[in-house]
Formats: C-alpha cells, structure tokens, sequence
C-alpha cells in the first residue's frame, strides 16, 4: 500500500532502456514529438486567448450599428443626441471608420477618422491622440499610421503623403503625420488615423451620419437593460455588447482547440497500437533476461514493476522535453507557423508577441493526457512479460 | 531440509510424454551435503529446478525448508528462492549486458537495501569466489571459468541456506575446481545444505560429501 | 456538449479505464468461478497470471483515479467561469441533473476500489492467498459502479450544457433551493454540529474499545455528518459570510485551496477508519489502519472547529 520507491530497480530499469536504444528512442521522439504539438497548440490557444481578453477590455462597452435589409448601413447623427436621453448612458460616440483596400499590395488598412474635440473611445485612441497633435492633422491633412502600414507604403515608394482614391475617383492627397509603435499590437498594426473630415471624404459618405455608434454606460450590470432599451426605441439597431464578443471568441478558441484535439486523439490512438506493438514483441535475449531474473529470484510483480519504471521513466522525460520544447518554440520563436491555425492568415496582422501564460492546470493536463496513457499502453505487455516461466526461456 | 516424495515429471515432446522424472522420493537433512550423478539426460537439472520451483511437478510433493514450494504463490516462492536457494547453473545463465558486479547484485534489487549495503555483500561474496577483480567487467568478456565463478557468486550473495549446484565444475580446469570444492567444503561447514548435480569425478571421492545419488532415466538407484 | 481540453482528457481517460474494466470484469468473473487454491490443474496455473492482470489494472484505475477525482472538480471549477451564473464548480456539478450523484459515485468508487486493494494486500501477504476468491466476487460486484460511474460522467459532459444558465451554490445551498439539500437547514443546525462531534466521539471510542464493527459505523455516519456540517455549519466561517454555505467554494484560490487538504484528511481518515475496521471483520488481524484513522479525524476535527473559534476570538460574536 505504501509506495517506496526503489532506486537500484529504477536504475536497471533505465539501464535497460538505454540497452535498447533504437526502440526505446522511436518511441520517446513520437512521444515528445506529440506532447510538443499538443503543448504547444494548448499555450498558443491559452496566450491568444489572454491577449484577445486584454484587447476585449479595451473595446466599447456597447457598440450599435443600424442594419436596413439586413445591410449594416450608416447611422444618422441625429440619434446620438437621443440616445442620451436613455437613461443610464453615459456617453455617446459616432465612429466613422472603414477599410480601404490597397490594390498594390493587395491588403485592406482599417482607416478611423477622428475628432480632436471628442472623447476617444478606446485606449489605444486616447493615448495617439496625447502624442499626436490632432489640429494639426486637420489643418495640414495628416495622418498617422501603423508600422504595418508604413512599411507597406514605403515599398510602394510613399513615405512622405499617400494619395488616396476617394469614391468618386478623385484623388485625396494626405500627408504621413507620424507613425505609432504598436505596443498594443493585434488590432492597430494595420491602423490608418486621420481627421474625420478626411475620413468622410475618402469614404464618401454623407456628413450627417456616422458608421456606427459607441455607447459607454455609467453601470456595468445595466448593460442588458440598456440594450433593451435601444431596441425598443431604434428596432434598426444592432447592439453588440463586450460580453458578446468575448464568449464568441471562446466558443471559437474552444470549438478549435476541440477540433484540433480531436485530431490529436486519433494521432496518439494510432501511435499507441504502434507501442502495443512494439512493447509486445519481446526479443529472445529480453526473454531470457526475464527468465533469468525469475530464477534468481524475482517475482512477477517485480518485473512489472521494473516494466513500469521503465514506461514511467521513458513517458516522463518525453514529457518533459516535449513541454520545453514547446514552451521555447511558442515563447521564444513566437510558434512562427502554429499560430495561423488559430489566427487566420493575414499579411499585416501576426506581429504581436504571445503574453507569456502557462499555470499549473495545463501542464497537469498535458501530463493526464500523456504519461498515464501511455502506461496504459504498455500495461498488458509488460504483464505479458512478467508472467513468462523461467524454465521454458532458460533452456 | 529438502524433502520429495514421489514426485514425477513429464514433459511434452512434440505429441509423446517423456518422463524426465519418474517418482523420485528423496529426504536432504539441514547440514548435509548430496552429490547426484548420472549420465546426461537422466534428469539431473529438471530434479534441481523442480527443488528450486523454477518448474511445477507433474505430481508428487517437494517442500522446502518446511514449505511445499509447488503450491506456494509465485511471490512467496521467489521469496525462498531469493533468501533461502543459491542457484549454480549449468550454463551460468549471467545477464550478458551487465558488469560480474551488477549481475551479483541482481538477486537482491527487490528487497530495496540501500545500495551500499548491496555491494558490500558482492564483494563478499566476490572475493570468496575469488573474482572480485574483475567485478566491472561486463560478463560476457570473461572467460568461461571466470563466467562460472561470477554465477557462484551470484549464488552465495544471499548467504543462502541450501546451495543448488548444476555441474559447477563444467568450466573450470582441476585447479580452479580444487578451490571450488574447497569453498564449498567451508559451506558444508558453516551448515549449508548442498544439492551437486555432477558427473565430474572429483566429487565421488570427497569426504566431506555425506551421499552420492545415482539417477538413471528419471529414476534413483538406490 | 462542449470540447474543452480538460473535458477530453477526462473522457480518454474514462475510455481507458471502461476497455480496462470490461477485460478486468470478465478476468473476475472467470476468476470467481474457477478459482481453487489446493488445485494444481493447467487451469489454476493460468487463472494465477489472469489474477496479477487485474490486480494491475485495478491498482492503475485506483491511482490514476485519486488525481482525477481532484481533477475532475478542478474541471468543473473551471468551468465555472463560462457557465453563466455558476460561481464554483457546485454550480457546474449540479447543473445536470445526475450531477451531485456523479459526484457522489465517484467518491464511493475511491472507498470501494481503496478498500479492494487493502484486501488484496492482506490477501498477498499471506501465503495460503485466503482472500483471492472474495477478492475477485467483490471486484464483479465493484464494477458496476464503476460502469456506472463512467457512463454518468460520459453523459454528464454530453448533456453540459455552457449556454444555459445555472444556479450559483448560494442558492443551492441554501433553505430557499427547491432540491432536498434544502431539508438540511430545516432542522436546527446545531444537531448537525452536534452529531458531528458525536459520532467523532464515538469513534475514539470505538477505537479505545477495540470494536470493529462500531468504528465501521461511527466512521460512515462521522463522514455523513461531517459533510452536513460542513455545508450548514463550518462553511461560513471559512467564507466569513454568515449566508455562505457551499462545500465545493472551498476548493477556491481565494480561500487558499483549504479545502484540497480538509477533504484530504477526511476521505483518508474514515477510509482507513472503515476499511481497517472491515479488513479486521473478514481477516481477523490485528489494527493497523486505525491509529491513522484516528490521525486524520482528530485533524480534521480540530483544523475545521478552529475556523469558528478564531472567528469568534476575533469578532466576539457567532454567525
Ligand atoms: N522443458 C523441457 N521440454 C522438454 N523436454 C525436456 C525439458 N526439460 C528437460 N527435458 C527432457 O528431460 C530429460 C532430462 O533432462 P535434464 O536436463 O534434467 O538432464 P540432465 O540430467 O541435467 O542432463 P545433462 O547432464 O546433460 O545436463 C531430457 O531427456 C530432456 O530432453
Ligand atoms: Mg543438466
């Protein structure tokens, strides 16, 4: 009942293993190889997911866009004003933004027009707008871009201003202001911002509406009622709320890493009947061994155990190099490859840095669904070989 | 103490029974020493296996020590052979891979001592077979007496009260088995109980060696 | 039915053990059947390996099910936080409805599975292997929970689901819940304490007199009310909330993982409490298991009384 562990076994045990060293090496790799993917998918899915709930916080409590035949379209400026008369609201922001397709290079900028003289909506905003000097954009038609943008700009020899094409194929000349690091990295890499004005024109919308609408509340529990409110008032309008966008992440990172896991299971279920296999045939030397240690003396319960420190053993430190591989390939190399799985491919976007978050839980995790499986694995063949009979392999 | 009593063994040979063992009934006191002679294939090594519970009788009863080690649970059995049997095989049967060292040693991994205390008892045990020198050379670089006394060794690490020895002299040229007899004539006097299954006719004429047991065919010729 | 990692590695898990119970069944039932000690037939010899097969698997399950016991209300705890309106895993647990006797079972099948492997070691200390058959009998009969045990957390995790909204354990731990843990705060919680510290008595007491089959007893009911307790009576003094009453919040970062070690000492002490005092039924040896027992009640008895007590030292009053 009371486990003792038995040094001189366990050195024999690994010993042995290193004895055969082709076979035992197969399957540490394999081993590793899946604990490395496995580990590695789960801390990029847990790190996007952390960064994604940092950005989440930053995003507007509630945002309202108007849908007219269920085309998102432009909301008069008019209801800003009446929504403020909601109560419980706190204030009121119309954003006019968009995306503005590049057809050299082949990408869209989100372009967000702004005002000097309204309260910024979201952090990242607020903290341009203390660098930048924004009346001077609106005088001397500037803006300021992204380092994504700057360097796409450059190849396509502007660095100085950028001419837009406006709707009306005009073209609008716009001087590059300045360029903000992206500190904050997974939305503003791509991320043009120029006066409102400019915005309306480039857009060619009409200035009395805006494209959507940001409502921030004054209590965050009224937020269901608030909602409520506006659809009572404007059935056009669709709300969407910081909670929504958050669990329709986590269903996505969920259904994915799920979906990946799924896969995985039947990978490791193919590479366990491979072990089964291989553990099952034992070599006639391996046999004799057996048959040799039973006669001087040991019981079958000591070959099995001396079977298990050996699965144990090879299981463990497969884990633990799989797991240090994957925490230098996902932290260090910034998993370079893996993470578009969870990302989406995109030229502009995957430039940010992974947040460093790995807890106890996962790597229990990572061990539940490594080492016990394995010695799952190898349970009916080492009990095949700890009964052998000593006389039949001794002869 | 070693008592058979009617034991017999069959094996199968291909569809025919052979009889390596035909009802042998045999009394070894505690101290005695028991030379058991006979041609090849009479069922010298089979008799030895059977006392050691390496094999189950087809009938009859063997016990050991004061317990029938036929119906003992494998765990106990490996037990008695661990603390109470030294076994001397007819082919050594050393785990090639391992040093003169760690094959003495081997016997005693699962009793978990301390390994200090583990080498303590090969070096003994060593140095009374006189191979201690060679205690890190892997076995299968010794020669064939060298192999034979790493095996006695093995066998005596336990300080064994019943010492099984299946031609323990096969390998060794007349000095060495001098010794050995030797050896094992201060075994017989510290009170060891000693089973020889041999035909080397060193042994016939010894006197410390209490009986000698012919067995012809699976059968004991009184 | 949702996919999260942990989720998967309980239900691969649960595969292994439901493929290795099935082969551990059938080896029992034919054990059960067959096995002669005095007999020396080709049958015997094989039945004798067959037996270390499943005694190796159960020792697998049951190490393997220790951790996953934790694991799993970790699991839950987990979950918590996408579930809407669920706050600790108490939530999540009973948020279908075989939830609590998922839980239930599963703690049953660690006393069960703890108790077969204390048999089987007395029983393979002894040469004459007195016990193998019972051992095998009980283990044929073991195995239905533990089917049973599998295909409920199989379903549990199907039927889970995170857009529905539960209830939070201040509501069902509490008179106003609808369920039958409302009956517990029917009565004055007082008896409950009280029987708590009476059946703990009365189990020194068996102790003292050496009876077996009242330190059986005095354990199953101290474990009973000591749970009870726990939720109607100790509980708030570890939250220091006078309407907090929640065995599973215990397990929570914020209240230092105490409950990880509360639970520890309880389940070890009335399962070497129960499971001694039963091996000494069948077997007729002599207590080894009951010192610890006593150990660990004793414990858990004063770690959980030193909640109110220091409660009451420092704020002069009861809640
Ligand atoms: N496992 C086995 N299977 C089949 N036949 C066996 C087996 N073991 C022994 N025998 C037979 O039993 C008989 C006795 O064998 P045993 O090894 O006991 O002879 P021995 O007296 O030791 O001979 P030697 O002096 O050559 O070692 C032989 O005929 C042998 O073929
Ligand atoms: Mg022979």
């Amino acid at each position: 009942m009371f486990f003792k562990p038995n040094f001189l076994l366990l050195d024999y045990a690994i010993r042995s293993l290193m004895r055969r060293f082709g076979k035992s090496f197969f399957i540490f790799f394999i081993l590793s190889l899946l604990i490395f993917v496995l580990a590695s998918v789960l801390m990029i899915a847990d790190a996007i997911k952390l960064e994604l709930n940092t950005t989440l916080k930053t995003l507007p409590q509630i945002t309202l866009q108007r849908f007219i035949a269920g085309k998102q379209s432009d909301v008069p400026l008019e209801r800003v004003e009446a929504l403020l008369d909601i109560e419980g609201i706190s204030a009121v922001t119309p954003r006019v933004w968009g995306y503005y397709y590049f057809k050299p290079a082949g990408v869209n900028f989100s372009i967000v027009g702004i005002d000097a003289y309204e309260e910024q909506y979201s952090a990242t905003l607020s903290t341009l707008t203390q660098r930048f000097d924004i009346k001077l954009l609106e005088k001397e038609n500037g803006m300021i871009i992204g380092e994504g943008v700057q360097k796409i700009l450059s190849e396509n020899y502007y660095t100085e201003f950028f001419n837009f094409i406006t709707s009306e194929g005009k073209w609008q000349r716009v001087h590059i202001a300045g360029v903000f690091h992206s500190d904050l990295a997974l939305e503003s890499n791509d991320l043009i911002i120029l006066p409102k004005k400019l915005a309306y024109a480039i857009f060619g919308m009409d200035k009395s509406k805006a494209t959507d609408i940001i409502v921030k509340v004054a209590n965050v529990k009224e937020i269901p009622t608030i909602v409520q409110k506006i659809n009572e008032r404007y059935p056009d309008m669709r709300a969407i709320t910081q909670d929504d966008i958050r669990v329709s992440y986590q269903n996505i990172f969920d259904y994915k890493s799920g979906f990946f896991l799924a896969l995985f299971s039947i990978c490791a279920f193919a590479f366990f009947i491979i072990i089964y296999d291989k553990t099952s045939g034992l070599s006639s030397e391996e046999k004799k061994e057996i048959g040799i240690l039973k006669a001087i003396g040991w019981s079958s319960d000591d070959i099995l155990k001396e079977k298990f420190y050996e699965s144990f053993t090879l299981s463990l430190s497969a884990f633990f190099v799989g797991i240090t591989c994957s925490l230098f390939y996902v932290y260090a190399l910034q998993a370079s490859f893996l993470r578009n799985l969870f990302m989406g491919y995109s030229a502009l976007k995957p430039s940010f840095a992974l947040p460093f978050s790995v807890d106890v839980s996962m790597l229990i995790l990572l061990f539940l669904l490594s080492v016990p499986i394995y010695i799952a694995a190898t349970l009916i063949p080492a009990w095949r070989a700890s009964t052998l009979d000593a006389d039949e392999v001794m002869r | 103490m070693i008592v058979l009593h009617e034991v017999c063994k069959q094996f199968m040979q291909g569809d025919e029974e052979a009889h390596a063992l035909k009802k042998v009934s045999l009394e070894i006191k505690k101290g005695e020493c028991v030379v058991l002679k006979g041609s090849s294939g009479s069922g010298k090594s089979t008799l030895l296996s059977l006392i050691a519970g390496l094999m189950q009788p087809s009938s009859g009863t063997i016990s050991v020590e004061g317990k029938e080690i036929s119906k003992l649970p494998e765990s106990f059995s490996a037990q008695l052979r661990r603390e109470k049997i030294g076994f001397i095989f007819q082919k050594f049967h050393l785990i090639p891979y391992l040093s003169a060292l760690e094959n003495v040693i081997a016997p005693l991994i699962p009793e978990n001592l301390p390994v200090r205390i583990l080498e303590e008892k090969a070096k003994i045990a060593m140095e009374q077979c006189g191979i201690a020198h060679k205690a890190k050379m892997r076995v299968n670089r010794l020669s064939g007496g060298e192999q034979q006394r790493v095996a006695i060794a093995r066998a005596l690490v336990n300080n064994p009260s019943i010492i099984l020895a299946d031609e323990p002299t096969a390998n060794l040229d007349e000095t060495l088995s001098r010794e050995l007899i030797a050896s094992l004539e201060a075994l017989k006097h510290s009170g060891v109980t000693l089973l020889i299954a041999t035909h080397d006719p060193l042994f016939f004429e010894l006197p410390f060696v209490d009986r000698i047991i012919e067995i012809k065919n699976g059968e004991m010729i009184l | 039915m949702s996919l999260t990692p942990e989720i998967i590695a309980l239900l691969t898990l649960d595969t292994i053990f439901l493929f290795f119970g099935v082969i551990a069944f059938f080896l029992s039932f034919r054990l059960a059947l067959y096995w002669n000690n005095d007999a020396s037939t080709p049958l015997q010899y094989s039945l004798t390996k067959q037996s270390y097969l499943v005694a190796t698997i159960i020792k697998y399950i049951f190490m393997l099910k220790l951790p996953l016991f934790l694991f799993f209300i970790y699991t839950c705890d987990k979950l918590s936080n996408i579930i809407a309106g669920a706050m600790c895993a108490s939530g999540v647990v009973n948020s279908v409805d075989f939830g609590l006797y998922l839980t239930l079972f599963k703690l049953f099948n660690l006393y069960l599975f703890g108790f077969w492997l204390l048999l089987h070691y007395a029983d393979m200390r002894c040469e004459k292997l007195p016990y193998t058959r019972l051992k095998f009998i009980l283990f044929v009969a073991f195995s239905f929970p533990l089917f049973v045990e599998i295909g409920l957390e199989i379903a549990f995790f199907v039927s889970l689901n995170i857009s529905k909204i539960v209830s939070c354990c201040g509501t069902l731990f509490s008179a106003a819940s609808s369920s039958y843990i409302s009956l517990l705060f029917v009565v004055d919680e007082l008896l409950w304490v009280g029987l708590f510290y009476g059946f703990f008595a009365m189990s020194l007491l068996a102790f003292w007199l050496k009876h077996n089959v009242l330190i059986l007893f005095s354990n199953a009911m101290f474990l009973i009310f000591a749970i009870i307790a726990l939720i109607v009576f100790f509980s708030p003094y570890v939250y220091e909330l006078p309407t907090h009453r929640c065995p599973f919040c215990l397990l929570q970062k914020d209240y230092y993982y105490v409950g990880y070690l509360l639970y520890t000492l309880l389940f070890l002490g009335t399962f070497y409490g129960m499971g001694g005092a039963m091996l000494s039924l069948i077997s007729k040896e002599k207590m080894r298991f009951s010192k610890l027992s006593v150990g660990f009640n004793t414990l858990y008895v004063v770690i959980i009384s030193l909640y109110p007590i220091v409660y009451f030292i420092r704020n002069g009053v009861w809640l």
